[in-house]
Parts: structure tokens; C-alpha cells; sequence
């Protein structure tokens, strides 16, 4: 399965700020790629750059093998663009800003038609009549997924799609995202890590103008080594058993704590607790999630 | 080819804003209301001069038997095109490019392959398309109702002279979409419009320069009495010609490396 997107070494500076420094990643196809940072971090300008918006100091960008230039007319084929706040023009309505993305995309006539209205019913906008200007933001994200996808990209890249959004609009877009995935791979940026645990395949963590993990997200859930396991005792005198037993253990609210526990700690903690007949309330395996891994690449 | 596709379907778009932004119908009402005033100022002067001629007489004036030709009407529309048409059209127009970039609409189209110059291509031509139809117009009005009262035939060169003024209300615009290709607001396109217009003003009072600057077509109403010839504007009619053009290849490259 080859890449539908290569980056290589991206660097981009705006005045004194070095905002990317070596970004390099890669996305295969079929795949939705979460592309996790801090504000600021260069999420956008790593996107724009994509786009052939922005030109890079240095480094490459390929989409399908073909190198990005400035302007991206050539490349513009292949991908979909949803800005963070997407603006359309108030006075025309989804059909016919679709109609008009779709000329510019170079499709035929009947060809917009038939993908207009598949798309406006993906988005949920079919029945709307109205002009944008009467929008709600989640309508116009909705509309922006819509043109991203009206030249079917093999790449459709989101910028921070769910950030402005309410908890309902949020699962809409996401569930859209989702369902783009199965045609398209879908690249896309956020600092909602929720949201990247429930749709993405694999992600990148973007830190310090470079990509400080990137990888699928089992894999790197598997590799980091914070898993704890957490025994709370029905008896709080029980605890300092596991203590004595376990040196490497803490006792944090009464809860036994063993950090960076592998299965066999887990397993041998656990006939440990039968052997004793400690009562407990509650035996858990903690995964490592992607906020902890985000706080440890961050450095905070 | 993709080029000429893109200017086509923005120009579309560009057309179908003009009219559903209501801009079309607020143009139209000002050019047709200036082409009728032209005549229509002229024909009250008899009029409001005999109401106002017992304030005259007091202070000295004789207003005694005074004629309206079809001079009056072109006179008015050579003093109300510049000072309402053209100021009215470039005060519109001082955020019909910047407001794109600002809003961050261009950038769904722009990723797309929308080519940046089909879009100032677009734009230029369809504010010099505004601005022409409202000129004409306003100057067909103001013709029709001339001859009608009186006799366009007296008056020398109005066509011509028409012509150089809005040569230069073309030269004006052509300021507009170059500071666009920079500005980041209407306020700073239009402040960069005005400073040029002050600046050929001030020139304008040095001696012979005056006749060679496009400022100097704002005066071709001197052609009206025959007190100057067409040959005279010929070389601020090039020179106008030639800094619209320049004006427009000048914003080329600066829009291709404006950030998006």
C-alpha cells in the first residue's frame, strides 16, 4: 500500500519564529491521520504548505508522487481543503457554491450535479434551500466537508474541523469524517485528543516545529511503557500488604498504584490479592492515553 | 485554458454578488440619477435664479435674461461625474478585493486550483464593467434629455471629452486594484488612492507637467467651449492608457506571493 502523502524535512519560517523545523511524515492511503499540536504549533502552516499555499523554506511535499509546487494547481487534484472557519458567500446557496467549486475543479456539468447531491446528502444539507448567509457554524462545516470532497481527493485535509463546534455538532462532523475515511484518506488536525482516540488510524504529535511521535495509535499505545495497574482494597489496612509485597508500588488515596506494570506484574499482583484474600472494591489496568502521551511529548 | 475557465466561472460568481448584494441596483439608481440631474439643473437655473434674484439684486447681481443652453447640461455633468460618479464608484470599490483575502473566502477556491489571477482578472473587470455602464449610461441620459430641450450640436467635443474622463476614471480604478494586491483593508486602498490623486494634484501646479498627467483628463470639459482641441489630451490620454496598464502588471507578482 504506497503513501498518499510524503512529507520530508518541511521547514518554514515566518520573520524570527521558526514555526516548522524538519517536519517529516507520511500518509498511507486509506487511513484517517490525526494531526495533534498545541495552538501555534504549526498545524495550519504545515496544511497551507500542503495545499501549495505556502511556500516551505525548504523541504518536500509529494501527494500520489507528485511534488507540491506553489499554487498547487497540479497537485490541487488530488486533495480536499477544509479551513478551520470555513467562509463561503453569504448570498448563494450550498448547491451553488458546490456548483462553483466543482467548475473550478475542472468536473463536467452532469458530474457536479450527481456529486452535489450525493455529497449534500452525506452532510445532511439536502433539504436546505436556503442561502449560507442563514447558517449555523456547524452548517458551514458541514458545507465545507461538502466542497472538500466534491472532486473525490484522495487526500482530504481538515484544519481543526471540530474545534469551534458544540458537543452535537462535534459527533456530526466527526461521524462524517469517519464515513469519508472509507473512501478517502483524511488527514486532519486538532488539539482534541478525544477526538483522535475515536476516528483516526494513526497520528502524529507535532512539538517544537517537528514530529515528535507519529505512528499508529495501537502500536504506540503498545510501546509506551506507562501502563499502571490501580488496586483499591475494600480493608485501607490491606494496602500496606501490597506495599510490602510490591516495593515499587505507591499508595495514592488509599488506592495501590504499580506504575509502568507489564502483564506479568498485573498477573502476579493479582494471584498475590487471591493468595491473601485481600477484599477488593476495584482492580483496574490503566491504558496509557493519548492526553498522557501528549503531555510527556510536550514536556509538561 | 484553465485560466480563461476560472475567469469565466469568477466572473460569474463576481456578477451574481453584485446583484444579489443589492450593490448593482444602489450603482444603477446613482448613474441614472446623475444622468438626469445634468439637464434637469440646468433647465431649474432660470428658475432658482428668478426665486433668488431679489437676494442677488441687494447684493449688485443683475441675473436679467439669462439663456440655458445644452452648454449648462454638459457642463454639470463634467463637474457631477468626477465629484459623485467617480468618487461614489472608487469608495465602493476600496474593499471589493481586500474583504476576499480578509474573510478567507478565496481559500477553499485557492485550494481547489483556482488560479490567483483569474481572480483579480475577475474583479478588475467586472469593476470597470460597473464602472463603464454606469458612466455611459449616466451619459446617454444626460445626452437624450440635452438634445431633447436643447441642441447637442452647439456644444463642441462632448463625446471625446466624455471619453478622456472616463479614461481616467478607469486610471483611478486601476490604482484601486494595484493597492489592493497589498492592502489589507478598504481603509488603506483607499488612502493610497487618494494620496495619488494628491500627489498629481500637486504636480498638476507645475507648469507644463500638468498637461501630461492623467489628472489633466479630469478638465477635458474645456473641450466643451472649444477653448481646447482633442490634440491637446492626446498625450495624458496615452500616458493614462500606459499607468493603468503598468498598474495592472505591477500587482501581478505581489498577489502571487500574498499570504492566504
Amino acid at each position: 500500500m504506497g503513501n498518499i502523502l510524503d512529507i520530508t524535512g518541511l521547514c518554514k519560517r515566518f520573520g524570527s519564529k521558526q514555526v516548522l523545523n524538519g517536519v517529516t511524515l507520511s500518509v498511507p492511503e486509506s487511513c484517517v491521520f490525526g494531526f495533534v499540536g498545541r495552538n501555534g504549533a504549526g498545524k495550519t502552516t504545515t496544511m497551507k504548505s500542503i495545499i501549495g499555499l505556502l511556500k516551505p523554506d525548504d523541504g518536500e511535499i509529494t501527494i500520489c508522487g507528485e511534488r507540491v509546487t506553489y499554487g498547487g494547481a497540479r497537485t490541487s487534484r488530488f486533495t480536499g481543503y477544509l479551513p478551520d472557519v470555513p467562509e463561503f458567500y453569504g448570498y448563494m446557496t450550498a448547491r451553488e457554491y458546490l456548483s462553483m467549486c466543482g467548475k473550478i475543479a475542472e468536473m463536467k456539468p452532469s458530474e457536479i450535479k450527481t456529486r452535489s447531491d450525493e455529497l449534500l446528502e452525506l452532510v445532511g444539507l439536502s433539504g436546505e434551500k436556503h442561502r449560507i448567509k442563514g447558517y449555523s457554524r456547524g452548517m458551514k462545516q458541514r458545507l465545507g466537508i461538502a466542497q472538500a470532497l466534491i472532486n473525490r481527493p484522495k487526500l482530504l485535509i481538515c484544519d481543526e474541523p471540530t474545534s469551534a463546534l458544540d458537543p452535537v455538532g462535534r459527533r456530526e462532523i466527526l461521524d462524517i469524517l469517519k464515513d469519508a475515511g472509507k473512501q478517502t484518506s483524511v488527514f486532519f488536525s486538532t488539539h482534541i485528543l478525544s477526538d483522535v482516540e475515536r476516528i483516526c488510524d494513526r497520528v502524529a504529535f507535532l512539538e517544537g516545529g517537528k514530529v515528535a511521535l507519529c505512528g499508529d495509535i495501537e502500536e504506540i499505545r503498545r510501546k509506551r511503557s506507562d501502563t499502571a495497574v490501580e488496586v483499591l482494597p475494600e480493608n485501607p489496612a490491606d494496602a500496606a500488604l501490597l506495599i510490602e509485597r510490591f516495593p515499587a508500588g505507591e499508595l495514592c488515596d488509599g488506592c495501590f498504584v504499580l506504575k509502568n506494570a507489564s502483564g506479568i506484574d498485573a498477573e502476579e499482583l493479582m494471584r498475590f490479592i487471591l493468595e491473601k484474600r485481600i477484599s477488593i472494591i476495584r482492580f483496574e489496568r490503566r491504558e496509557p492515553d493519548l492526553e498522557n502521551m501528549f503531555m510527556e511529548v510536550v514536556g509538561e | 485554458m484553465r485560466f480563461l475557465r476560472n475567469l469565466i466561472t469568477f466572473t460569474g460568481k463576481e456578477l451574481m454578488e453584485l446583484c444579489r448584494s443589492g450593490r448593482l441596483l444602489i450603482f444603477v439608481i446613482v448613474f441614472v440619477a446623475l444622468g438626469v440631474m445634468n439637464p434637469a439643473t440646468a433647465k431649474l437655473t432660470p428658475w432658482l435664479l428668478e426665486t433668488m434674484a431679489d437676494s442677488l439684486e441687494a447684493s449688485g447681481v443683475s441675473v436679467n435674461g439669462y439663456t440655458v443652453t445644452a452648454m449648462d447640461s454638459w457642463t454639470q455633468f463634467f463637474k457631477n461625474m468626477p465629484s459623485i460618479g467617480l468618487l461614489f464608484t472608487v469608495v465602493m470599490s476600496g474593499g471589493f478585493f481586500t474583504s476576499e483575502y480578509s474573510r478567507g473566502t478565496l481559500i477553499p477556491l485557492l485550494a481547489k486550483g483556482l488560479s490567483r489571477n483569474a481572480v483579480t482578472a475577475a474583479k478588475t473587470f467586472t469593476l470597470l464593467l460597473v464602472w463603464s455602464a454606469g458612466y455611459w449610461l449616466s451619459y446617454g441620459i444626460t445626452y437624450a434629455y440635452t438634445d431633447f430641450y436643447w441642441d447637442n450640436s452647439t456644444v463642441k467635443n462632448y463625446a471625446f471629452a466624455a471619453f478622456a474622463l472616463w479614461l481616467f476614471g478607469v486610471t483611478l480604478l486601476c490604482c484601486v486594484v494595484f493597492f489592493s494586491s497589498f492592502a489589507n483593508s478598504a481603509v488603506q486602498v483607499l488612502s493610497g488612492v487618494g494620496v495619488v490623486y494628491i500627489v498629481m494634484s500637486l504636480l498638476g501646479m507645475v507648469g507644463t507637467i500638468s498637461d501630461y498627467l492623467p489628472s489633466y483628463l479630469m478638465q477635458s470639459g474645456e473641450l466643451l467651449t472649444g477653448q481646447a482641441s482633442p490634440e491637446d489630451y492626446f498625450t495624458a490620454v496615452w500616458i493614462a492608457a500606459g499607468a493603468s496598464a503598468v498598474l495592472l502588471a505591477a500587482q501581478i507578482p505581489i498577489v502571487a506571493k500574498r499570504r492566504v
